[in-house]
């Protein structure tokens, strides 16, 4: 989960890292309110969840009150890669001697903790890791090792930074460590931590991004507004909705229902749609273990997805049992109704209790399943595939 | 012969008086698997399908000589339990549960690299050594007894690979669900060296899906093993930037592609599948 900038500048406050100060404007006229007390001499930074904002345009100085309010009208209005600006932070202009870069992140390959430091600043790290390599230093450190100043001493004399500024880059790193740990991030990063004209050192920008999966342990943090939150620009309606049901959802731009079970045949089962020469319109995910209810929503985003021709159906039992597979699609049946031709194709974890139910309920009204065409683990996957393309395409 | 479980193994579950747990250990055991207990602080001295519940897993490991545990408890107790199955001496943990933090993996991980034990997962469907011993939410339906080593991010790849093994006469040896949550506890190069150590399996599957860099850093793994290597990327088609479901399954920029990935794979000498049906015709070619 990617934090604002405003946001991470929050948690750096709090552990002792110097930040530049600024206020939030929601608007043109509390932005001109919040540079008035930097005498209008402000930079203006558009709040959104995306990197590159600065090449984007999102990113504006003033010096006077007009600028503010025209420059603050025009990015309010501005969408950057997708993200409309609600908030800018407005910060007064520093005087910048020289910049540098500070982070810290995970090395997956390794299972370690990684900071990394460099005297190129304020420039796309990975173009320095790419074309200057010898410019950025790096420090492992197994989970909850401890860190000393010296740590950080050796960091700051490999970017050549002397005393007296040694100590204060010290505490940079060993704050920037702790509230790394603290607070379960993946990424933490200052670019560019700055140097300023009369000595001391800031974090001029700031990026965090936290584990979702551990923001249990961190309830402090949606007292101060900071929950989980969709990072991946605007959703479309139907997006919106199984996001409120719950549901991993995307709308993609074909006409064949992806009714998958799990993320992982949801994403391998969108590639054999294609490979028969059909098109998804959606990706899915049910989770583990759904519930009767859940599935039954499911399907009711595709088959009122008017884009939908045809649903592929697939549950391969695991965590996610069959019979509450089938009471799911017999709920959706009975109260809702099936408008779209299906192929489906159900086994694993109590199938035969799943098939005896729907047996049971085809029985009852047998007219709620005329658009199904039912398969068991006798027939491959693969052919279930190339049905819902047929399908799809108008094929009886 | 299999790698990691087999009917020789004693087997605990972690929450085995929970929903998930108790459901699961009935069908581990119906499966013929060795569960020898489980393991639910406070509730020792009960029992679940007639197997004994211990406080602590180092009762456990006392009294019934377990050497494997599975974990069946919500993400947040997994840390906890992980780390005191490993110092009980477990040999080998299967963590079932998804949404693992990523900084308490990296603390099961240091605890298993220290005490010489393998962790599974998280959100791993478990590990199946077909006719011998079943770990985890695995539908015994798709596996047989056979020749082929399966290794999977994904509980549904898993069972439709064993699926088309079992319906095509292969079978399986030991298939290993890696889990797809972001950091897990074993690599798929970790995993692969068992398989070439196993001289009943004569073929590996592996399969991994977008994001992360789990499948590439099994390249140089495959170009050391003359076990032959069939692997099969998902993601092909999906759509840049957007997260397919599993924590870790995005593609940002060139990162983590099916494209890459694939890539890598074949020039380590791995052969490539498309659908479950190639491989088969793969396996074939190979002579296996």
């Amino acid at each position: 989960m990617r934090l604002y900038e405003y946001e991470a500048k929050e948690l750096f406050a709090e552990f002792s890292i110097p930040i530049p100060g600024g206020k939030v404007a929601h608007n043109p006229e509390e932005a001109v309110a919040a540079a008035e007390l930097y005498n209008y001499r402000v930079v203006l930074k558009s709040q959104v969840l995306t990197g590159g904002r600065g090449k984007a345009g999102g990113i504006k100085t003033a010096a006077s009150k007009d600028d503010v309010f025209e420059i603050s009208k025009e990015l309010f209005g501005k969408k950057i890669k997708g993200y409309s600006v609600e908030k800018l932070l407005i910060e007064p202009l520093l005087d910048i001697e020289s910049e540098y870069y500070l982070g810290m992140t995970i090395d997956r390959t390794k299972y370690e903790l990684v900071m990394i430091a460099s005297s190129e600043g304020g420039v796309d790290i990975e173009e320095v890791a790419a074309n200057n390599p010898e410019r950025i230093f790096r420090k492992e450190f197994e989970i909850d090792e401890p860190i000393f100043s010296f740590d950080g001493f050796a960091l700051a004399k490999k970017l050549g930074i002397v005393s007296p500024q040694l100590r204060e880059f010290s505490s940079f790193s060993t704050n920037l460590y702790r509230l790394f740990t603290h607070y379960d991030a993946k990424l933490v990063e200052i670019n560019p931590l700055v140097k300023l004209r009369n000595g001391g050192f800031m974090a001029a920008d700031a990026r965090i991004s936290l584990d979702d999966d551990a923001l249990f342990r961190h309830p402090d943090l949606a007292k101060r507004g900071i929950e989980k939150r969709h990072e991946e620009g605007e959703l479309t309606p139907r997006e919106k909705k199984a996001r409120e049901w719950g549901i991993p959802y995307l709308d993609l731009d074909g006409d064949i229902g992806m009714f998958p079970g799990g993320a992982g045949f949801g994403i391998m089962g969108n590639d054999f749609i294609h490979y028969y020469g059909g098109k998804p319109a959606n990706f899915m995910d049910s989770g583990g273990g759904p519930s009767p209810e859940r599935i039954a929503k499911m399907l009711i985003l595709l088959d009122e997805n008017p884009n939908v021709k045809a649903i592929f159906g697939a549950r391969f039992g695991g965590i996610s049992r069959c019979d509450d597979f089938a009471k799911g699609v017999i709920l959706f049946l009975k109260e809702h109704g099936l408008s779209k031709p299906m192929v489906l194709r159900m086994t694993g974890n109590m199938w035969q209790e799943g098939v005896r139910l729907f047996n049971e309920a085809k029985n009852e009204t047998p007219e709620l399943f005329r658009n199904i065409e039912f398969h068991g683990i006798e027939t491959p996957i693969e052919e279930i595939a190339k049905r819902a393309v047929e399908l799809a395409k108008g094929k009886k | 012969m299999a790698i990691l479980v087999d009917k020789d193994s004693k087997v605990i579950v972690q929450g085995i008086t929970g929903g998930a747990g108790s459901f699961h250990t009935k069908r581990m055991i119906e499966y013929g698997t060795n569960i020898v207990g489980g393991i639910s602080p406070g509730k020792g001295g009960q029992s679940v399908e007639g197997k004994p519940v211990f406080d602590t897993c180092a009762e456990a490991v006392e009294k019934t000589g377990a050497d494997t545990s599975v974990i069946f408890l919500s993400a947040k107790f997994v840390k906890e339990a992980a780390i005191e199955a490993i110092r009980a001496g477990i040999k080998f943990v299967v963590v079932v549960p998804e949404h693992i933090p990523i900084h308490d993996m990296l603390r099961i991980r240091k605890e298993a690299v220290k005490y010489g034990a393998r962790v599974l997962g998280g959100n791993t469907p478990g590990i199946m050594t077909p006719g011998e011993a079943n770990l985890g939410i695995m539908p015994d339906i798709a596996f047989t007894p056979g020749r082929v080593g399966t290794l999977s991010r994904s509980g549904s790849i898993t069972y439709y690979i064993a699926d088309t093994l079992t319906r095509t006469g292969y079978g399986e040896t030991t298939c290993v669900g890696l889990g797809g949550d972001p950091v897990l506890g074993s690599t798929f190069a970790e995993i692969l060296q068992l398989f070439e150590d196993d001289e009943k399996t004569k073929a590996v599957v592996m399969t991994g899906e977008i994001g992360g860099v789990y499948e590439e850093m099994a390249a140089e793994q495959i170009t050391m093993m003359s076990t032959p290597v069939i692997a099969m990327i998902g993601g092909v088609y999906a759509p840049p930037g957007k997260r397919m479901g599993h924590a870790g399954a995005i593609v940002e920029g060139t990162m983590g592609t099916a494209e890459s990935k694939l890539k890598v794979l074949g020039a380590a000498g791995a052969h490539i599948a498309k659908t479950f049906l190639d491989i088969p015709k793969i396996l074939s070619e190979l002579k296996v």
